[in-house]
């Protein structure tokens, strides 16, 4: 029943996206400048820069692609709350059947679908330019995307939670965004910040995703530094998971008793 | 036996003043209502503006939750077992805001109807017959944003059919409707009586009252005026009724309604 209406929710965010045809194009556009700006900017900086050994190039596309597919998906759960309050379904969508925990999780999984086709374009564009630098190692990519997935859900219920409860989800996730796009390493390597940035950066989950991201695709070697990437990621993963869930039922009950579910 | 029991149910909404202000201004929207529907039953909740219908009807939808007393639908206590409430619930909203307005009336509906649980199978029947029986068919490959506000209301209560609900809640649901189509579905909603669904609706349409409901209960300012059976009532009788419950109502003018 679930794949059945994870099927419904891909459906009908797809007939959407596809009948604001005009939105649809611009987007790709989008995306296809990004990627020109990602590559002239590797240019520009010179083939002797070379972050954690990885020519910059790959490093810019891994960590911006990556970081990107990530907020995306954990904005897409303030949005599906956002939406619902301001087009006046999430009221009717309470009422259904599903539990609103799973309702919200199958909203998330098609902003992740459709972030997941931009990276993979990402990674496509990279893998074609320089495939010689390269060494996907599947299993650990596959790990750290996982895991990584299951970080960004858990944030993005607790923004959709803080979004039912003080209608200020947007503040919390703008100042994670903001301050993550800086501190996780997503242009530049985490080691060119000050020591004491540093210490910061390194108590951000997305940071651990991208540094193990970069290493499961880019480092021929499985090493220490990337089981050591993944552990952290799990612990991270174990901890917000139940947190999240939590939280967001709890925010939802909450809303039914004071009646100010459908405040935005 | 009964459907939907309120027993002393009491709901405040507290909002807070504006900036610093501590002061917390209070509605109380219900204030110890006590009422009971039977299965199959329909009734008519009559009452002004901000007299608890509304509120009322989302209880019993589990979109809100008592601050006192208990509601209980089908058995089950909305605070217990509110998810099993849902599934047995269909709550009409005609909002026109409240569909996907790029999606067609069949997309629209096929999407809740996963929602709800019924199978990809049953689907596709389940919304034809629907759309047969509210004369909604031919709207069916219609985006949403194309439909008049009448279709949006019988698309409301298509929406919280395809649950198969054994407890319905309307609110308003002629409010957009054309004579005939008024008629049509006050048809539908003695059909869906006889079926043995249970029917709450809120309206402020003596003449609606009189055709569907069994009974109508009186609400004003969160209280339970009255309840009475609807059986041999003339619609000028009903209007009498409730002139004389809500002591005169209907008849003050909006200025007196503020001051007051």
């Amino acid at each position: 029943m679930i794949v059945d209406k994870a099927g419904a929710v891909l459906k009908k965010d797809l007939l959407t996206a596809i009948r604001y045809r005009n939105g649809f194009v611009l987007n790709a556009v989008a995306q296809a400048a990004q990627l020109a700006t990602f590559y002239y900017l590797a240019r520009a900086v010179g083939p002797q820069f070379r972050p954690e050994g990885m020519p910059y190039f790959l490093f810019l596309l891994i960590g911006a692609g990556f970081y990107s597919f990530l907020l995306t998906g954990t904005y897409s759960f303030l949005r599906t709350i956002q939406e619902a309050q301001q087009s006046g379904t999430l009221e009717v969508l309470m009422t259904t059947s599903t539990r609103p925990e799973v309702l919200l999780g199958l909203s998330a999984v098609s902003a992740f679908a459709s972030a997941f086709v931009q990276l993979s374009f990402y990674v496509a564009f990279g893998s074609v330019l320089l495939a010689r630098s390269m060494h996907i190692n599947f299993f650990a990519t596959a790990l750290v995307f996982t895991l990584s997935v299951l970080i960004a859900t858990a944030i993005g219920m607790v923004a959709a939670g803080l979004q039912i409860f003080i209608q200020k989800g947007s503040a919390v996730l703008w100042a994670l965004g903001s301050s993550s796009w800086l501190l996780a390493g997503t242009m530049f390597p985490v080691a060119a910040l000050p020591r004491p940035v540093q210490v910061i950066s390194n108590l951000l989950p997305f940071t651990h995703s991208l540094t193990g991201m970069r290493l499961a695709m880019l480092q021929p070697l499985s090493s220490a530094v990337l089981q050591g990437e993944i552990g952290i990621l799990l612990l991270f993963a174990l901890a917000l998971a139940p947190i999240s869930i939590i939280f967001f039922s709890w925010t939802v009950r909450r809303a039914r008793q004071l009646g100010t579910l459908s405040f935005y | 036996m009964q459907s939907i029991i309120f027993d002393s149910v009491q709901k405040t909404f507290r909002r807070s003043g504006f900036f610093f202000s501590r002061q917390k201004v209070e509605t109380h929207a219900l204030n110890g209502v006590s009422l009971e529907v039977s299965t199959g039953e329909v009734l008519a909740l009559l009452g002004p503006n901000g007299s608890g219908k509304s509120t009322t009807l989302k209880l019993i939808s589990t979109m809100l939750l008592p601050d006192r007393g208990k509601v209980v639908v089908n058995g089950l206590d909305i605070r217990l077992s509110s998810q099993s409430v849902r599934s047995q619930v269909g709550f009409a909203v005609a909002a026109e805001r409240s569909f996907f307005p790029r999606l067609t009336v069949r997309e629209n509906l096929d999407f809740f109807a996963a929602l709800e649980d019924v199978s990809r199978r049953d689907r596709p029947e389940r919304i034809g017959s629907i759309l047969t029986d509210i004369n909604l068919a031919e709207a069916a490959p219609k985006q949403v944003m194309k439909l008049s506000s009448g279709m949006y209301q019988r698309l409301g209560i298509a929406r919280a059919l395809i649950k198969r609900p054994s407890v319905l809640l309307l609110d308003e649901p002629t409010r957009s409707l054309d004579p005939s189509a008024a008629s049509n579905l006050w048809g539908l909603v003695r059909e869906l009586s006889r079926a043995g669904i249970t029917i709450v609706l809120a309206t402020h349409n003596f003449a609606e009252a009189v055709a569907v409901a069994d009974r109508i209960a009186v609400l004003q300012r969160g209280e339970l005026l009255a309840v009475r059976h609807t059986e041999g009532l003339s619609v000028e009788q009903l209007r009498s009724f409730y002139l004389e419950a809500t002591g005169g109502y209907e008849s003050r003018s909006w200025l007196e309604e503020v001051l007051a």
